[in-house]
């Protein structure tokens, strides 16, 4: 067993000319929880096919559960494809065994685990119902529950939160949670953050085709300063010169950002400026942020290229 | 490996029972009722017809009263050892002073080919027909009797039969049954494999494509598809023969003699039939059922990969009946290959098309019934195997480049070296024989 279950290096894709995946490297360690985050058409779901071996990659290699040859570790790999899709004809325990089977398991223990799951994900009424009867949700559920029937150790799941409920999202965070107990290790992408803020111990963030950022939810947070909500309890005179500039006013509270090593040092002005405190929280900004700000910078990196193209062009 | 058939046969029961377990199936398998409805009416309207002709058609003497015993004796003996066709019904007349044969001839209710009238050596013949032998055959009478009457009583030949049991099926019998093999192969393929042009549309149109590629490696997708195909192809095959069997034997339980005596004709279909198994392919009837049974397979796995093939890379139900049209038409002529070399067992034409791999199964089987050499058999079967895994291969590479992941340079030749070599080395080994 090695330390990672997923070690992509460079994979590249290029489709007519456009690179859709470029370069894009994963490591994921061995029972971790990993976010794969990207805005829509970033190159995610290409990934994905990828490292799994769906797709050829034009370069670059991938190894799943230290094996080169991703085709040779199918049966301990459980897949949810971002396009979602059963046969509507079979019934819900069929299916969810016959996937099992695809993937090596017996169907009887398949049909066994199916309505164990079902039951816990509060599915039991629709058990011996066929797909084409069933909500898109209740399809979505089915689906993932039979890409990890059979106990996978690798758990890759594309967009599993799109298309679900709040209550279903829930009981699908709590899957997660519980496949990473027993043992497997889970990588899914998404473009909700607040999934990805709750459950990934990793995340790597994609966008125009390239990894833009590999580490953990609070190194992601940290690439942005902390961002401080204070309120004076006399707001007389001139707060503003004993804050930071920058600060912005929104009603009674002063909102402003400051560096890591500046936290000490804002107090201490505060307490000296002799506003007094009504009110002070000194915050990490969300998950969210990061991502948004990642993105934009990557867009605005993206937009002076192409002025700087443009000017070149004009130039000759 | 073995995950590899276990994959296979995953896939296979899926299809078989998503195939089997319709309505619509039930209405598939009884399609042929409609066939053998429309062959019975028409069947019927032609032995109406037939009939009627056959009971009105007749040859007719008019003759001397003293002629008559002779004439007929004749006849007797004449028409039991003509071969082919049997002349019409010997009609004797008691000549009159005022006969007129083309009256006779002309008389209604009945066709008449010939009369003859006159006397025996000298007989006048009114033809219907210039070419027809009716005449000559009433002349041939004449000649007999009168032959018979110059030379008395002549013992006739007391020959001894002795039937040819081994080797006695004639040429010309043995490669109608190698015609009919390849128009029963040919039929139940056209019938039963074009279906599979469609499979891979339905997991395309509901994406369950990626999970059976994510889940498992292409070829055993194809190949557990084609397989499901072959399990539903094979029921349809023995449900009709066990409906066969058992109208045969339902039939046989039920006539009673009344109705086999009314039936006069069926002891003659008896005696067809009895004939049609005493003709023998040159290599058997149990080797011959199991290895034209064996080619079925291979020709409906050979055709099934290939309209799999074709039917995967369309995108819309009208292009897959586009394309359909393009492989039905080869069928049309890997048959009319066979069926001309068929004709011609041992010519060059033959030869080629037992080794060009569509035709082959087809051409093979017709070669059981001719040649009694087996071992071939095998050999044809390896080669025909090489170009099912061949074709199935060539068609995963192409669904992966094109479909999967809507790439256009895909290089067939990258893993296919391998195959191909095999393949190139099979075919030297085929023509060398």
């Amino acid at each position: 067993m090695t330390e990672y279950s997923v070690e992509a290096h460079g994979l590249t894709k290029y489709f007519e000319g456009f690179t859709a995946v470029d370069h894009v490297s994963l490591e994921v360690p061995a029972g971790s929880i990993y976010g794969v985050l990207g805005p829509n058409g970033a190159g995610k779901t290409t990934t994905l096919r990828m490292m799994l071996g769906i797709v050829d990659p034009d370069a670059g290699t991938s190894r799943l559960l230290g094996n080169h040859k991703p085709q040779s570790v199918r049966s301990r790999v459980g897949y949810l494809p971002e396009e979602r899709g059963l046969y509507p004809g079979m019934k819900a325990r069929e299916a969810i065994a016959f996937m099992g089977a695809l993937r090596g398991l017996d169907w009887a223990e398949g049909r066994r685990r199916a309505a164990i799951f079902m039951a816990e994900l509060g599915l039991e009424r629709v058990i011996d119902e066929k797909i084409r009867k069933m909500s898109k949700g209740m399809a979505q559920m089915v689906q993932l529950i039979g890409s990890i029937i059979h106990a996978p150790d690798l758990i890759v799941l594309d967009e599993p939160f799109s298309g679900l409920d709040p209550v279903n999202q829930e009981r699908l965070e709590m899957l997660v949670r519980r496949e990473r107990e027993r043992g497997a290790t889970i990588l899914f992408s998404t473009h909700v953050m607040a999934h990805a803020e709750r459950l990934c111990d990793r995340i790597a963030i994609i966008a125009r085709s390239a990894r833009r950022f590999e580490g953990t939810v609070d190194q992601a947070r940290a690439l942005l300063p902390m961002q401080v909500r204070y309120t004076p309890r006399d707001a007389g005179g001139d707060v503003a010169a004993s804050l930071p500039p920058g600060a912005e006013r929104r009603g009674d509270d002063w909102h402003f950002a400051i560096r890591d090593d500046g936290v000490e040092p804002l107090l201490a002005r505060i307490t000296a400026s002799g506003h007094g405190v009504a009110g002070l929280s000194i915050t990490r900004p969300g998950l969210h942020d990061a991502f948004v700000h990642i993105v934009r910078q990557v867009d605005a990196g993206f937009a002076a290229d192409a002025r700087a193209d443009a000017i070149e062009e004009s130039a000759a | 490996m073995t995950s590899l058939l276990r994959t296979i046969f995953v896939v296979a029961r899926r299809d078989f029972l998503a195939i089997v377990a319709t309505p619509t199936f039930l209405l598939f398998l009884l399609a042929p009722l409609f066939m053998i409805g429309m062959g019975a009416i028409g069947g019927f309207g032609a032995s109406q017809l037939a009939d009627s002709a056959r009971g009105a058609g007749r040859i007719v003497i008019l003759a001397a009263p003293a002629d008559i015993e002779a004439l007929r004796a004749a006849d007797t003996r004449l028409r039991e050892a003509l071969p082919g066709n049997k002349p019409a019904t010997l009609e004797l007349r008691v000549a009159t002073a005022n006969d007129d044969p083309v009256a006779v001839a002309q008389e209604k209710g009945s066709d008449t080919y010939a009369v003859m009238s006159g006397p025996l050596a000298a007989p006048h013949i009114v033809e219907r027909d210039e070419d027809s032998r009716s005449g000559a055959y009433l002349a041939l009478l004449a000649t007999d009797v009168l032959r018979d009457r110059a030379a008395g009583a002549v013992a006739p030949a007391a020959p001894r039969f002795e039937s040819l049991k081994h080797g006695g099926t004639s040429i010309a019998a043995q490669q109608s049954i190698g015609f009919g093999a390849i128009f029963v192969i040919f039929l139940l393929t056209l019938l039963l494999a074009g279906q599979s042009v469609g499979m891979l549309a339905e997991e395309k149109g509901n994406k369950v494509i990626e999970i059976l590629a994510a889940a498992v490696p292409l070829e055993s997708v194809f190949l557990g598809k084609l397989l499901g195909l072959l399990g539903v192809a094979i029921l349809f095959i023995a449900f009709w023969m066990a409906m066969a069997v058992g109208g045969g034997l339902v039939a046989m339980t039920q006539v009673d003699p009344a109705a086999l005596a009314e039936a006069g004709t069926t002891a003659a279909n008896a005696k067809a039939s009895a004939a049609l198994l005493a003709v023998e392919p040159a290599t058997g009837w149990p080797f011959f059922i199991g290895i034209g049974f064996a080619y079925f397979i291979m020709a409906f796995l050979l055709l099934g990969a290939i309209f799999l093939g074709v039917g995967a890379q369309a995108g819309t139900v009208r292009e897959i009946q586009m394309l359909s049209l393009p492989i039905t038409i080869l069928q049309v002529a890997m048959f009319s290959l066979c069926s001309a070399a068929a004709s011609a067992p041992g010519s060059t034409l033959a030869t080629v098309a037992q080794i060009i791999p569509f035709s082959s199964p087809l051409a093979m089987a017709a070669r059981a019934a001719t040649d009694d050499a087996r071992g071939v058999h095998l050999l044809a079967l390896g080669w025909q195997a090489i170009w099912v895994a061949l074709v199935i291969m060539l068609s995963v590479r192409l669904f992966r480049a094109g479909v999967l992941s809507g790439r256009s340079n895909w290089k067939f030749w990258k893993r296919g070296t391998g195959a191909a070599t095999a393949a190139a080395g099979a075919a030297e080994t085929a023509s060398g024989q």
